[in-house]
């Protein structure tokens, strides 16, 4: 993903802007939070305005939606703050409005927000992973269960997770008085919102309610403390492992280097199989290959592992 | 399916265009905002390496462990940076 390291960044300090967007209807405004200048995903912030109306239509790319405040009626159904919809590419929504209004986050993931007016999915769509849920009213608070775990105090709820990547999708909070005396960093990208409270990192000072960051890998962050608590909601693109450390001045590249000798001490075996293969391609045998040329044994997904095509001979 | 592949409009590359010049504007913002807080970071900085001697820095949940001051990183002279 190539979006820049923005942290932190308050949205309250700035206006909201009407959407232009081509598809969009009249009513929608937005404010910007991060923008993968490649791909056009993006993370905003918006404002449905009282008696915003949206007919049944589907994005080009997939898309996340969190109602803050307020509320939106889709189909017959109104959801209240706290709702989340996971929209996959391609999958009709039904028609939406907001009588009174209403405010939410939208994230559009792997391309840029389009919005293609339509009663029937996409030819392409994935309808099985449409994900609608009030976290605030229908999912319970747990613990996170990664190791080596957050400091007590912290937990999440999540509403989404990507099997292949292992990247999610996670409302979170932190108890009053919580406090975390360590520094960290991910192998992933990170990005999350305050919906209410303000949160301490030692790095970037106080992240208020609004707050916003978006943290590329191996990026310290921490010490952590919150006085009064916070809720927030948080993603990452893949696997979230909490590097700890407590060297306030290492680098990227430093962090990034001890990520990869731990790797190396902790899975010897596939470490030294992936650095003696001639190339680096390894097939999951659950999923597609995605191979350019398809010239070295893989599978298409159907369960034929020794699979070969012929190298294609390019044209003189 | 991610992602369905699509033909972008004109208006929005245009809006791609002016929504990447406006996010460029914010980083620097941002850059310049947390280079002015080095001082308070210093001494946040400074606070932290005292109270993981005393009380102990997390390793695992509840699991703290109190670092020896032989353990205590020395700041290098290069640019320290928060931003990337």
């Amino acid at each position: 993903m190539a979006r820049p390291h923005i942290e932190p960044f308050v949205d309250r300090d700035v206006s909201f802007k009407k959407m232009t967007l081509p598809g969009f209807p009249k009513g929608m405004q937005y404010k910007m939070l991060s923008l993968d200048t490649d791909d056009g995903a993006c993370t905003m912030t918006v404002l449905y305005e009282p008696g915003y109306k949206q007919p049944p239509g589907m994005s080009y790319a997939e898309y996340e939606l969190f109602i803050q405040s307020g509320s939106i009626t889709v189909g017959s159904k109104t959801w209240g703050p706290g709702s989340y919809f996971m929209v996959p590419a391609g999958v009709t929504l039904e028609a939406m409005s907001s009588p009174r209004g209403a405010t939410a986050l939208l994230f559009y993931n792997y391309g840029e927000p389009s919005f293609v007016e339509s009663d029937t999915d996409h030819a392409k769509a994935e309808r099985h992973r449409f994900t609608a849920v009030n976290s605030y009213e229908n999912m319970q608070w747990t613990s996170t269960n990664f190791y080596p775990a957050t400091a007590p105090g912290c937990l999440v709820k999540i509403l989404k997770f990507d099997q292949r990547t292992q990247g999610f999708t996670f409302l979170y909070c932190m108890t009053p008085n919580f406090w975390q005396d360590n520094i960290s960093y991910h192998d992933c990208c990170e990005e999350a919102y305050h919906i209410w409270g303000t949160s301490w990192m030692m790095q970037f000072g106080d992240l208020p309610t609004g707050g916003y960051f978006y943290r590329p890998p191996y990026i310290n962050h921490g010490a952590f403390a919150s006085k009064l608590g916070i809720l927030a909601i948080g993603r990452t693109d893949t696997q979230l492992y909490n590097h700890f450390h407590f060297n306030p001045w290492t680098n990227i590249e430093e962090n990034r280097q001890r990520a990869a000798s731990r790797i190396q001490h902790w899975k010897p075996d596939l470490y030294k199989w992936i650095n003696m293969q001639g190339h680096n391609h390894p097939v999951d045998f659950e999923h597609d290959h995605g191979h350019a040329h398809g010239d070295t044994p893989h599978h298409h997904g159907d369960g034929s592992v020794e699979h070969k095509h012929k190298k294609k001979r390019r044209r003189k | 399916m991610k992602l369905i592949p699509h033909r972008r409009s004109r208006e929005t590359e245009i809006w791609l265009r002016k929504e990447t010049l406006e996010q460029n504007k914010r980083y620097k913002n941002i850059v310049r905002q947390q280079d002015a807080l080095s001082p308070k970071r210093d001494r946040w900085i400074a606070d932290f390496l005292e109270r993981i001697q005393t009380r102990g820095v997390h390793v695992h949940f509840d699991q703290m462990r109190k670092v020896r001051p032989d353990e205590i990183p020395s700041k290098p002279k290069r640019k320290f940076r928060v931003v990337f």
